[in-house]
């Protein structure tokens, strides 16, 4: 037993200097295992819808609350809450989950300016966030405003209402949380309208949409297991084992003075510890 | 030889390396809820990794087919394993 611990981790005459764990023919059995569980959690999600899933603790109130505060923070006036705005955000969410997309048009042609109109909201001016898969508002809006062009949406001095849609469902077999911004001026709005007609009533780049969909009560959400944290976890026990090994190996080889033919253990493992901690570090979560 | 004696006589390969990997990890990290710009940053990283492991072995005299695969796995796997969960 012992024996065959030492092959596998260790460097020595039985696998001819060289762990085998780091033989390339075993690097591509585990890339073949990953790439298996891949499959099966997307088969998985193919299968039996709703089983995955993203947990989310986003509340319309938060969504409201941080989108004020990124704007007073820039000194533009808050946006004022629209229930027309509200609703045809929840159209969005709800039309996203029955036909299963995740985009501003439809696979039918619908955009986001038919949402508005089915909630009767005429405006001058108008845009879209939308987001999936984040745990918190938090992460969400610095997301967003991380982006160039849902932060143009965010902080559009021109926009004078808000409407906000976060609604729970089931998208591409994941259990996930859509949260859908619409702004908007309405057209009867004394707001000061550029006299440039040319952004007046042109549909403005869109940004992100939402709202809700009955599904998933927050207890729900709280018991679902994440696909990309299956992933995650599977992914960094392979990094660590491959990193572990190379440093046992390159450190044996060097202080035994072994010469043989090989790539450089520093540069390897200097290289996959940077991608382990990029995947470690990654976070949930899409913007559109 | 010890990786600090061959360090010393090529500081310059391996702290380009270094480099190499610093602004690929930077330019990752910036591009949050990016895909699109993350997946590139990657593709472009590995790739001056594969281009940095050719000239050091060059330099060192072994660049044998045999390096030249290891490093492509190496490579391989932490595309796959990078790639398929977040991007």
């Amino acid at each position: 037993m012992k024996s065959l611990v030492l092959h596998w981790f260790v460097p020595q005459e039985s696998n001819n200097h060289k762990s085998n764990l780091l033989q390339p023919g075993i690097i591509s059995i585990l890339i073949a295992v990953y790439l298996l569980n891949q499959s099966l959690l997307s088969s998985l999600t193919f299968l039996r819808p709703g089983i995955l899933g993203y947990s989310s603790e986003i509340t319309l109130e938060k969504v409201l609350a941080l989108t004020n505060l990124e704007r007073s923070r820039q000194g533009i006036p808050e946006l004022k809450f629209s229930p027309a705005l509200s609703e045809s955000a929840r159209l969005k969410a709800q039309d996203m989950f029955s036909h299963n997309y995740w985009a501003h048009i439809s696979p039918t042609g619908t955009n986001p300016w038919d949402f508005f109109r089915q909630a009767n909201y005429s405006y001058t001016i108008a845009g879209e966030n939308l987001a999936k898969d984040f745990y918190d508002t938090e992460s969400m809006m610095k997301a967003w405003m991380k982006s160039p062009t849902h932060r143009a949406n965010i902080l559009q001095s021109k926009y004078r209402e808000i409407g906000v849609g976060v609604a729970n469902g089931v998208l591409n077999g994941v259990k996930t949380t859509l949260v859908v911004q619409h702004f908007g001026t309405p057209i009867n709005s004394k707001a000061d309208i550029p006299e440039s007609s040319s952004i007046s009533l042109i549909p403005p780049p869109v940004s992100a949409s939402e709202q809700s969909i009955p599904a998933l009560s927050r207890s729900d959400s709280a018991s679902l297991i994440s696909p990309l944290a299956i992933s995650k976890t599977i992914g960094a026990i392979m990094f660590i084992l491959i990193i572990g090994v190379l440093v046992i190996d390159g450190y044996l080889t060097l202080k035994r003075g072994t010469k043989r033919l090989s790539g450089s253990a520093a540069g390897h493992v200097s290289f996959l510890a940077i991608i382990f901690l990029l995947l470690l570090f990654t976070r949930q979560g899409a913007i559109f | 030889m010890s990786f600090f004696k061959e360090f010393d006589q090529k500081p310059f390969e391996y702290l380009s390396l270094l480099l190499i990997l610093l602004i690929g990890a930077v330019l990752f990290v910036s591009f949050a809820f990016n895909p699109s710009s993350q997946r590139r940053v990657i593709y472009l990283t590995s790739a001056f990794y594969f281009f940095w492991s050719l000239y050091h072995h060059y330099r060192r005299g072994d660049l044998h087919l045999s390096i030249v695969v290891e490093y492509l796995v190496i490579i391989f796997f932490a595309l796959v394993l990078l790639g398929s969960t977040i991007l």
